[in-house]
């Protein structure tokens, strides 16, 4: 009786799984046709018409901007994740000062020991402040590491031959800015601005063991950012396409409109923080105040940054932040930049 | 899908990365060739992510125990396990990268970049290498042209490989892209090709031919100023070749 029972449900199960297999196989397939169709009679034609220089140009760049972050972007999230799954909360207390105000320049100083572009520190200061750094001290890391790395200074030094003072300016300026900032959001941050992604699955007790849980963070930051990567690089490649280099020239007449110009051409260019000082040394015609606004600017607020950080903290926190960041950046190279250069 | 669509994509991205780096030159078009070792690691390391991910899920799953894939949306609207919908844009590239992988920026990129020498000042340069003709990349040809005090260009011939590209009234110009990091931040080098090779048609080729010239160089203007911008190579030779492996010159 019993066994009847069982054998009819399951040829039962097996049918109902069986039609609806069917169906599937039967919409899908006719729709996949008609797409096969239409894309064969229709795309060989748009993709000629489409597949002009400019189109061409953008596709480039956009490859060229995701693949170009894919390593740094991976990077920083092995990193984060690193932190997220191995060390525990009270080795940031322990090494960190409990005043927030001396805890940011700690944190902004402490840039230097991440060694990559700004894809990397995003995903970074996320899981820091998920392991209970003060978000004011994260976020001055956050700004500091793409700028003050080693790398990025020798690449400068290289790019200004026989200037010490440009390599010296943006590291103050960078420092400054990143400081300042970080002063900024502990006395006028609020908490609701900041969505931070809880990690439910702390170091233990997920089932996964520590590096199931590594794993799956990683998966998921990695997949995350990446998309908004993506979306970084799409706006860089058009404005690159769009707006064309030669309107720079109009603007290398005066001192502060040519700093202007330079500090919102770095937010769209969105050049990787080690390649900015090459980009801003072929600036031939602008004041050195205004390339180095350029360097200081670039890797604190771009495009491809503002949609990581939309991204990993939120819109009402990535547009307040940037927008901010942007201004004290611009202040800090004037001011650097008239004592300086 | 809703399982293993994290590690998909993860493969996915992996396999295009790879597809470029490892099996293939084709990375000298985006990005510099220093990189090509990370971009390796990279693309290894998301394919075994996505592998590894993929596994751990499965028997995560089947001793019933519930893994984070089987987890609903959090409280901010996306769950950890399942890939968030903005990952999806990663098919994007990946996608081009596998099937129409995009070109090397061209003339196209090159005339909008309102080409731009090199900044420094007018000094001494180290002695050109040896060799009769001596290869130079566009963007060193461009900068001893105009900033060498030391004239280390005079009386030697040189070899130029680059693209064509048109100006106003007839001249021409072989032409290369620099590109430091990606090609988002090229920038172009050109010099002008006067004089007409034996051997080749007169004229200019067509836009983006890939040309080596052989040739002098021509001075012009005074040293370190707009006037002796472009430099000038009195051609000898004008040959068409191949794209090169790597389009950009590396700075």
């Amino acid at each position: 009786m019993e066994n009847q029972r069982t054998v009819r449900r399951t040829v039962g199960d097996g049918l109902r799984i069986a039609v609806r297999a069917l169906v599937y196989a039967v919409l899908g397939g006719a729709a996949l046709l008609a797409l096969a169709t239409v894309a064969s009679v229709l795309g060989p034609v748009l993709a000629l018409d489409l597949y002009t220089p400019p189109v061409a140009a953008w596709w480039t760049v956009f490859t060229a901007v995701t693949v170009q972050g894919v390593p740094f972007l991976l990077l920083g999230t092995v990193v984060s994740a690193a932190i997220g799954a191995f060390v525990p909360e009270r080795v940031f207390r322990r090494l960190l000062p409990r005043n927030q105000a001396l805890a940011v320049p700690v944190a902004g100083a402490a840039g230097v020991v991440l060694p990559g572009c700004e894809c990397a520190s995003v995903p970074v200061a996320g899981s820091l402040m998920r392991r209970g750094v003060a978000p004011a001290a994260a976020l001055a890391f956050l700004l500091s590491a793409p700028a003050i790395n080693p790398v990025v200074l020798v690449a400068t030094s290289v790019a200004f031959p026989g200037q010490p003072e440009m390599v010296l300016g943006r590291l103050l300026a960078s420092l400054a800015t990143a400081v300042v900032m970080g002063w900024l959001w502990a006395r006028f941050g609020r908490e609701k601005w900041l969505r931070l992604p809880e990690r439910r699955t702390g170091p233990t007790g997920s089932g996964l063991g520590a590096f199931g849980t590594f794993g799956a963070g990683l998966q998921h930051d990695f997949l995350h950012a990446g998309g908004f990567l993506v979306l970084g690089a799409a706006a860089a490649a058009t404005f690159a396409v769009v707006v064309p280099r030669s309107v720079l020239d109009l603007f290398t007449g005066s001192a502060w409109l040519s700093v202007l110009l330079l500090a919102l051409l770095a937010v769209v260019l969105c050049v990787c923080s080690e390649a900015d000082a090459f980009v801003a040394a072929s600036l031939s015609g602008f004041s050195p105040t205004a390339r180095l606004a350029f360097m200081v600017v670039g890797p604190m607020v771009d495009l491809k940054l503002i949609a990581l950080q939309t991204g990993t903290f939120g819109r009402a926190f990535a547009v307040r932040f940037s927008s901010v960041t942007w201004v004290v950046a611009v202040l800090s190279s004037v001011l650097v930049g008239w004592w300086l250069l | 899908m809703r399982r293993y669509g994290p590690s998909l994509l993860l493969l996915f991205v992996g396999a295009a990365i790879l597809r470029i780096s490892l099996f293939g030159e084709l990375y000298l078009r985006y990005v510099k060739e220093g990189l090509r070792p990370y971009l390796i690691v990279s693309g290894v390391a998301l394919v075994l992510l996505g592998l590894v991910m993929a596994v751990v899920r499965r028997t995560a799953h089947g001793e019933g125990g519930h893994g984070p894939g089987d987890e609903a949306d959090d409280e901010h609207g996306h769950s950890h396990a399942r890939s968030p919908r903005v990952a999806w844009l990663l098919t994007l590239p990946a996608v081009a990268l596998l099937l129409f992988p995009p070109p090397a920026l061209g003339s196209y990129s090159a005339e909008r970049e309102a080409a731009r020498q090199a900044a420094r000042g007018v000094g001494g340069f180290p002695a050109l290498p040896a060799g009769d003709p001596v290869e130079l990349t566009v963007a060193e040809f461009g900068s001893r042209a105009v900033y060498d005090s030391g004239r280390s260009l005079e009386g030697r011939t040189v070899r130029l490989t680059g693209f064509v590209t048109h100006g106003d009234d007839g001249t021409w110009y072989v032409t290369r892209l620099s590109v430091t990091c990606c090609a988002a931040d090229a920038t172009a080098g050109k010099a002008e090709v006067r004089g007409a090779p034996d051997g080749a048609p007169h004229g200019a080729p067509p836009v983006d031919t890939w040309i080596t010239v052989t040739g002098t160089w021509h001075p012009k203007g005074t040293l370190g100023t707009d006037s002796a911008w472009p430099p000038v190579l009195d051609a000898a030779r004008v040959e068409r070749v191949r794209e090169p492996a790597d389009p950009y010159e590396q700075r």
